[in-house]
């Protein structure tokens, strides 16, 4: 079975949740990896030792990178496409899907192939439930980032520069301006320690605490939506469903209650330390050490005693 | 109540109950501490127009079944007594218009609720509590104008009025029958608010005296004939002591509710602390008193709605709702321990907000009066 | 601008949905409510109508019973609601949108008038796949903007500001235009009581799938079973009145289980 690997790119470089999708794509058959119209982005993807394709268009365009995707895919029809699970692939997969009548699967965070047709782990409502899925080929499928490692690089594979033909009025819906208001780069997916703020930090003020105890750590910060939503945060930092999967070494969730929004964002940390006021908030059905308490209380006498250890 | 109203009232009941999740219940918190009227929920509240429950649907109302509204004001409740208090003023003194007035007087006063304005209902005076008839606000005919003189006190809204139904002696030697009802409208010169009230509960209500000095009141806005005024006050009474318990049961829901939240979570001695049956009963009367004050506030809503009779039930539900709630609010206290007296917890409010509940609207010494006078009839 | 709404009604989301005893997701019982992202997009729709003119039509794939849903939408800015039954079967998202394509077409000949702009939920809080918007859009071949949180109008067509991680694009499309919405910065208005209490009244005009003209069509996508994930242990409680005490106990449970 041949899958293509979708590699997306932020500054001429592949994201890491794109090179994941090339270890399944590899255990379910042939990997070939396509990016548009990056021959930078396109060398780096080569030293994983996987053949790149690198589509000969603009990427300057959902609409566009669409079109040239729809193209390659209708030439050489592969059996299906893996996309890490991002904003733009959540597009791209479905339209894909729809104009050529295959499934698409968003969030998958396993894969497999049995009795020829390609089966599908995703999680759904919220989490608490997974989801097995078959899918009738050609498959679109959005991976969960943190569901593969991705690949040791080896010796570099081959890159070709596929041309593509972009049909008259295949764009649309003119991209006018991109507009960055949030310049902060935030790792949550790579970060070892994640020290995560909620409602119960109370305030603006409050949350500076969580900052605080993330820098002693040298972990980085996460939300959970309700501090998005009171804007004490820049939503980059956002923990959960509608947010980043994380799986740090260690998790601690300060003044979150534990939504199976947000939980389930973070189940796949080593370690989960949880403070709360509440006793009985469902943070604590999930947590290491719940520590039953006014997060504006316990962290700083957390950090005193970090700071003791040195 | 919720169980009891028809299917499309129970939807408009959850957009209810979801507005009182999200801005009242906590938001309020902050307000009982400061006293201060919380203008921005009472804003929202009418635009929901869940202040004008009470306007006649020929006048521009909404039309509910009674029923279904009493559903609606427990819930408020619910989140807050003092804002179902300020929002039930509105129907409170738009009642002795609706009983007593002319076409243009009713109308007149449905549209400035309808617009966003509140009613005041003036009957309470320092020394004519309990005994109304004994008020010394005085109203003199002079021409085609009474002026008016006297202080009413305990009023709710007065300090955001914009009509004002007041009672005054025009023949004190006529007693009762010497009262008359007269409208006054917001702005009229001698009409001000008196001393605020620093009130132990209900504190997103306002509460204020009413200073009358020399108002003059065109013979127009008399309410129904002269000497009527008692009449009028105590019908509009009968109906009030209804709604008045209604709000006593959403507090009192609102204490069960806290008081099973927490004895859920809390672990005692290795279990939760309502597996003991010290608190299981306790929770159980708890239920039981305001289940019960439930139905005799649905028994005299039917009656009123069936054009029945209904003063004496509507005094024995506001009688036992006021000192059930009153029990109900001190056991959830208890079942909280240090916690239910501590104002980081809901329910050291919800005691203070219950108290009231066997004073206003007519103490329940006068609720037992009027129950008791209605069995023992005349002798 | 006439605006066209897809909800989707979902069991209600702060219910914590498990597996039932025979393996499948536990949602009986649970209230049917209308998916917030789809009232997040009437919400949107409806200031749109309010600052430019026009008016907001919603539309729900379901069966009998799903009437409420919309009666509700019709109290907080919709003036209009159909109810199309679908056609039986097992179906997938692209199922669903050749369907609601098939029912926009319906819409527009019942209301005797074409569609702007037709918005989506950016994703239905249940499956969560957020896969249908943006395939009806390829389905009815029109342009497409996901995430959009503002809608603006001008000459010929609409300015869409899409939500990104990093801040926002802007987008320029002729109408018609599907978008999908997510979260604005505001929050679905209450009804009043007399729109709701009005809106309760109304009567859904309710279409069966052949009238439709919706035919049934192979899944694509099939669900083959249900799972729920690893539980996690809840660990060890640490309650104590100090928080200096509660700080010494916590960090040296964390330093014996080496997350330090």
């Amino acid at each position: 079975m041949k899958y293509f690997v979708y590699i997306e790119c932020q500054d001429g470089q592949p994201l890491s949740a794109s090179l994941e999708a090339l270890t399944p794509a590899a255990q379910l058959g042939e990997a070939v990896a396509v990016t548009v119209g990056s021959a930078s982005a396109a060398a780096a993807v080569a030293a994983y030792g996987v053949p790149v394709m690198d589509l000969d268009a603009e990427p300057c365009c959902p609409d566009r990178i669409t079109a040239a995707l729809e193209s390659v895919i209708r030439e050489q029809k592969p059996d299906g496409v893996l996309f890490a699970a991002t904003q733009a692939a959540k597009d791209l997969a479905p339209r894909l899907a729809a104009r050529l009548d295959g499934g698409c699967v968003t969030d998958a965070t396993g894969l497999e192939v049995k009795d020829g047709k390609l089966i599908c782990t995703r999680p759904a409502y919220g989490g608490t439930i997974l989801e097995r899925l078959a899918v009738t080929a050609p498959a679109f499928v959005t991976l969960r980032s943190g569901s593969y490692a991705k690949p040791a690089q080896t010796a570099p594979a081959s890159v070709e520069t596929v041309p593509v033909t972009i049909p008259d009025g295949a764009v649309k819906a003119k991209l006018m301006e991109a507009v960055t208001e949030i310049s902060e780069a935030v790792d949550l997916e790579g970060a070892d320690i994640v020290v995560a703020g909620g409602r119960g930090m109370g305030s603006a003020e409050g949350f500076r605490l969580v900052e605080e105890l993330a820098a002693l750590l040298g972990g980085v910060v996460g939300a959970s939506r309700p501090a998005i939503e009171e804007g004490w945060i820049s939503r980059a930092h956002q923990v959960g469903q509608s947010g980043k999967m994380v799986s740090p070494k260690l998790y601690i969730a300060c003044g979150i209650s534990g939504a199976m929004q947000h939980i389930s964002g973070a189940m796949g940390s080593k370690f989960i330390v949880a403070i709360n006021k509440d006793e009985s908030a469902p943070i604590f059905s999930v947590a290491d050490v719940g520590i039953v308490g006014d997060a504006l209380e316990i962290i700083p006498a957390l950090m005193d005693e970090l700071r003791k250890r040195g | 109540m919720a169980y009891i109203i028809s299917e499309d009232a129970r939807e408009l009941l959850k957009d209810v109950r979801d507005f009182c999740e999200n801005e009242i219940k906590e938001q309020v918190k902050e307000y009982d501490i400061s006293g201060e009227w919380p203008k921005e929920i009472y804003d929202q509240a009418v635009e929901m127009q869940l202040h004008m429950m009470d306007v006649p649907e020929e006048y521009g109302g909404l039309g509910l079944d009674h029923i279904d509204q009493a559903a609606i004001l427990e819930q408020i409740a619910w989140a807050d007594a003092g804002v179902a208090v300020t929002l039930n003023g509105n129907g409170l003194a738009l009642k002795p218009v609706l009983i007593a007035g002319n076409e243009e007087q009713k109308k007149k006063c449905c549209d400035i609720i309808i617009n966003g304005g509140w009613g005041v209902f003036a009957l309470t005076e320092p020394d004519a509590g309990c005994d109304a008839a004994n008020g010394r606000t005085t109203a003199v005919r002079e021409g085609d104008e009474y002026v008016l003189n006297g202080r009413k006190c305990f009023i709710t809204n007065a300090a955001v009025g914009d009509f004002f139904v007041v009672t005054a002696m025009t023949d004190k030697s006529k007693g009762t029958r010497g009262m008359s009802a007269f409208l006054i409208y917001k702005g009229t010169p001698g009409l001000s608010v008196g001393t605020h009230e620093n009130k132990m509960g209900i504190r997103c209500s306002t509460t204020s005296d009413l200073v009358l000095d020399n108002v003059r009141v065109p013979v127009e806005n008399r309410l129904g004939e002269e000497g009527t005024g008692f009449k009028t006050a105590m019908k509009t009474l009968d109906l009030a002591r209804t709604w008045c318990a209604v709000i006593a049961v959403g507090l009192a829901q609102r204490c069960i509710d806290e008081a099973v939240a927490y004895s859920r979570q809390r672990v005692q001695f290795g279990k939760p602390i309502c597996k003991n049956q010290a608190i299981e009963f306790k929770i159980a009367d708890m239920e039981i008193r305001t289940e019960a004050s439930r139905q005799l506030v649905a028994h005299a809503i039917r009656l009123a709605d069936a054009g029945l009779p209904f003063s004496k039930e509507s005094a024995a539900a506001k009688c036992f709702a006021g000192d059930s709630v009153v029990q109900t609010a001190l056991d959830a206290v208890q079942i909280l321990g240090g916690y239910g007296y501590s104002r980081e917890y809901p329910v050291e409010k919800l005691l203070r907000d219950a108290k009231i509940f066997q004073i206003f609207e007519g103490t329940n010494e006068i609720q037992r009066m009027v129950v008791g006078r209605a069995v023992i009839g005349k002798i | 601008m006439n605006i066209l709404v897809c909800v989707k009604q979902v069991p209600d989301d702060y219910v914590e949905i498990r597996l039932d005893g025979a393996g499948k997701p536990a949602t009986a019982g649970v209230e049917i409510v209308n998916n917030a992202f789809d009232t997040y997009a009437v919400e949107l729709a409806a200031r749109f109508c309010e600052a430019n003119g026009g008016a907001v039509t919603v539309l729900t794939l379901g069966k009998d019973g799903a009437q409420s849903g919309l009666k509700n939408l019709l109290a907080v800015g919709a003036s209009k609601a159909y109810l199309i039954t679908p056609p039986e079967g097992d179906a997938d998202e692209n199922c669903v949108a050749a369907w609601l394509a098939a029912a926009v077409q319906k819409c527009q000949e019942l209301n005797d008038e074409p569609f702007d702009l037709i918005l989506c939920g950016k994703e239905s809080t249940d499956e969560i796949s957020g896969q249908v918007g943006a395939m009806l859009a390829e389905k009815l071949d029109l342009p497409f903007v996901s995430s959009v949180i503002e809608a603006m109008p001008i000459d010929g067509g609409l300015s869409a500001r899409q939500e990104t991680e990093f801040g926002y694009i802007r987008y320029e499309v002729p109408t018609p235009a599907v978008f999908t919405i997510a979260k604005p910065g505001y929050d679905p208005r209450y009804p009043t009581i007399k729109n709701k209490m009005a809106a309760r009244k109304a009567v859904i005009p309710t279409v069966s799938a052949a009238e439709a003209g919706m035919e049934a069509r192979p899944a694509r996508v099939v669900c083959l079973g249900y799972a729920e994930p690893p539980h996690r242990q809840a660990g060890v409680k640490v309650q104590e009145k100090e928080a200096a005490v509660a700080a010494a106990k916590a960090v040296a449970l964390m330093a014996e289980a080496k997350a330090l």
